[in-house]
């Protein structure tokens, strides 16, 4: 796509980013796309846009690890602009896009369909997963040296979990040999067979449930027994147990190889959010009590979980309008992500933004052994850039697609991402 | 009615003492006048309440049909083998279809927790609920609890135990909820995997001892074991749970002599219940079931004419 070759000067902003030890109001100077701290000496900064930006944080451009993008999908209004336009918005300046394709990403032709589409139309970068097991059944491991070549940077069943052990085990062996990410949705599916809710007392009373947090919890042990059986890391997607925190914690400091991340929404929001049977609120794995939310506050502050991802997810409001339990279940998150995990940090620490930079870029980043987008002199810039004194209410965006399945809708903010650069081009700004 | 100010009957967790006392007292009133019909025949005269039965039920619908047409309603059943949602058509759409014939009120009965609810937000008439999922049976929780204070008098600090597969019902949601509100103490008693301890949370005791549950009992509610649904996964056969958790006649020996038995049928004699008890004096269960009409017509009457004010 032809853009402007991208000339400003960014003025008065915080800039993080703590592996290249920077935490300063300093200004930045983006010329022709790349940055600089000093304005370049043979510089004609009249030509050049200055921005205020006090009370804005500017980080490394942030990475969601799991977009379901439905493209190829049943849903015709879902494209790969849309979705990265949304992305941008929420100041993605990159995302992992998941298997869960029609027809499914574990086929060389399928894959290279996506990345012609990303090709022409996408405004952030876009990774593709493959599926670790074919159609994400778990009953034959996927081709993935095949899907490697073909472009894959990681390997998942996500929103599924190979249910044979021995498949599962030799599917990540096979992984392995080709340094591929494992990223493991734990979920045992006879435990949480034809479930609509997490178990407890408050889905009792309203006749739903199904969805009980050992379901995950076994298969988050099994995910560690062979992580640590095969000296691999396999990476826990949208972990939401207290119980799975704790076994993860234990699990880190006896020095086996895990990492894990959490959805915003697990983050900002408890069970009480489904009152109503409210579809919207409808999630996999489903929203919990207020002590799982709690506990997984505190595993992304001490370090035991490594990321947090929006799990974004559109259905057509025609499928989430009908009974609770015929719902599908899954919502919209790449424009909440960023200002929900801000709000909800808020809550434990004065400064949610070093956690922020760690679990929404660095982490990502790492556990998908990509480089680190840093804030470096003569980088080409990808930052992401918020405003942290900005009050917002989240509407979808009805424009941009038929899914309005956010359960966040109406929710007060009081941060927002209002700048996002990509490739030393500015892809959203509000 | 200074104390029914809702035009819908989605369940019973939501009423006040207040709400399920009017209800019960304006049931009472249209028993009492069994024999003055023609008076009671004309109060919903030329209202057209159609009946929404998605999922099987007679003793429910043809309640709701009788206690319809008693108050001089027209009724319409629709049953779900016969609608179009057995054809891929949404609830929505069924909903508004109803609603564009002419539907005064609708009474739906549904398997998804929640579809009344929903049905609320989408059509402008009166939507009872006659049973959700697992969710709520409001008719039957307050048909069960009129014919306790008939036989209790006040229902206040009397033991009601209910028995059998409270995980997958309505009918133990709806009690537990009404009773509550009433100040009975209610204990929730079967099988650990049909009976989850997150129960105690709501306010019930929960025990899977059956002495304990029927020692001190004023009345026993036994639920319909339906081991179609829930055979192999969480209780081994009908035999072994006839053994453990049915009422038979060594039972009676640690029971109150004047406890009642109540059972929301159908009943399964020889599994919940040995067919001699189910006929014996304890037994209210055929009181239950003439008393759902006069609770029905109650729901009705008073639900449409808080619409009729609107």
């Amino acid at each position: 796509m032809e853009v402007e070759e991208l000339n400003i000067n960014l003025i008065g902003a915080r800039i993080l980013d703590p592996i290249q030890k920077l935490d300063c109001v300093q200004d930045l100077y983006i010329r022709r796309g790349k940055m600089f701290f000093e304005q370049p000496p043979d510089d004609d900064s009249k030509s050049y846009r200055s921005l205020n930006l006090n009370d804005h944080v500017i980080m490394p451009g942030i990475l969601d690890l799991c977009t379901h993008t439905r493209v190829p999908g049943t849903s015709s209004t879902e494209s790969i602009f849309n979705i990265s336009q949304s992305a941008a918005k929420g100041g993605f300046t990159a995302i992992l896009a998941m298997p869960d394709t029609l027809p499914q990403s574990d086929n060389p032709g399928t894959i290279r369909y996506i990345e012609d589409r990303i090709k022409q139309s996408s405004l952030i970068n876009i990774w593709l997963t493959g599926c670790l097991t074919i159609k994400s059944e778990g009953n034959s491991i996927a081709p993935l040296g095949s899907l490697k070549d073909a472009g894959i940077i990681a390997v998942s069943d996500s929103p599924r979990s190979c249910i044979d052990s021995q498949i599962f085990i030799n599917s990540v062996k096979y992984a392995k040999m080709f340094n591929l990410p494992v990223i493991e949705f734990p979920q045992d599916s006879y435990l949480s067979k034809n479930g609509n809710a997490h178990v407890s007392s408050f889905s009792l009373k309203m006749g739903l449930g199904g969805l009980p947090s050992i379901a995950e919890e076994i298969s988050v042990q099994r995910a560690i027994s062979v992580a640590k059986d095969l000296d691999y890391n396999i990476h826990l997607s949208s972990i939401s147990s207290v119980g799975s925190v704790s076994l993860i914690r234990d699990a880190k400091k006896r020095g086996i190889k895990v990492t894990a991340d959490v959805t915003a929404h697990h983050l900002i929001l408890n069970e009480n959010a489904i009152e109503g049977y409210d579809t919207n609120a409808k999630l996999f794995p489903p929203l919990r009590g207020e002590k799982d939310r709690d506990s997984l506050q505190n595993g992304l502050l001490d370090g035991t979980i490594d990321a947090i991802c929006s799990a974004h997810q559109p259905h057509p409001s025609h499928e989430k309008n009908v009974e609770y339990d015929k719902a599908p279940a899954g919502a919209i998150g790449l424009e909440t992500c960023m200002s929900a995990s801000i709000q909800s940090l808020s809550t434990k620490t004065d400064d949610p933004y070093p956690v922020i930079v760690q679990s929404l870029s660095y982490g990502p980043h790492k556990i998908l052994q990509l480089p680190q987008p840093a804030i470096k002199k003569g980088n080409l810039a990808n930052l992401t850039i918020i405003n942290n004194k900005e009050n917002w209410t989240y509407h979808p965006n009805t424009e941009l697609s038929e899914a309005v399945n956010s359960p966040l809708i109406n929710y007060d903010f009081q941060s927002c991402p209002v700048l996002t650069i990509v490739n030393g081009q500015i892809i959203y700004s509000k | 009615m200074k104390n029914w100010k809702r035009s819908s009957l989605l369940g019973l967790e939501d009423l006040s003492k207040a709400e399920i006392m009017t209800i019960l007292e304006t049931a009472e009133s249209f028993i009492s006048q069994k024999s003055n019909r023609i008076s009671e025949g004309s109060l919903l005269k030329g209202y057209r309440i159609i009946n929404l039965f998605m999922e099987p039920s007679t003793r429910t619908r043809v309640a709701f049909e009788i206690a319809a047409k008693s108050l001089g309603a027209d009724v319409i059943s629709i049953t779900g083998e016969a609608s179009s949602l057995t054809k891929g058509e949404s609830l929505k759409d069924t909903a508004l279809n109803v609603q564009a014939l002419g539907a005064d009120a609708i009474v739906i009965r549904h398997s998804s927790p929640g579809s009344p609810l929903l049905l609320s937000k989408i059509v402008d008439v009166p939507v009872i609920n006659a049973g959700d999922g697992a969710h709520e049976h409001p008719s039957q929780g307050l048909l069960d609890i009129f014919t306790l204070r008939q036989k209790l008098g006040d229902v206040k600090g009397k033991k009601v135990t209910i028995l059998g597969d409270i995980l997958f019902s309505r009918v133990a949601r709806s009690n537990l909820f009404g009773l509550l509100t009433l100040g009975a103490q209610v204990t929730l008693a079967g099988p650990s995997t049909l009976v989850p301890l997150e129960f105690e949370e709501l306010g019930a005791k929960v025990t899977h001892n059956l002495q304990e549950a029927l020692t001190d009992a004023d009345a026993v509610m036994l639920l319909r074991i339906q081991h179609e649904r829930q055979s192999a996964t969480h209780f081994p056969s009908l035999s072994e749970y006839s053994k453990m958790f049915g009422l038979n006649k060594s039972v009676l020996d640690f029971m109150k002599k004047d406890a009642s038995i109540l059972h929301p049928g159908p009943i399964n004699r020889g599994v919940e219940i040995e067919s001699s008890i189910a006929d014996s004096d304890k037994s209210l269960i055929l009181d239950q079931v003439s008393n759902g009409i006069a609770v029905r017509m109650a729901i009705l009457y008073l639900c449409s004419n808080v619409r009729k004010k609107i």
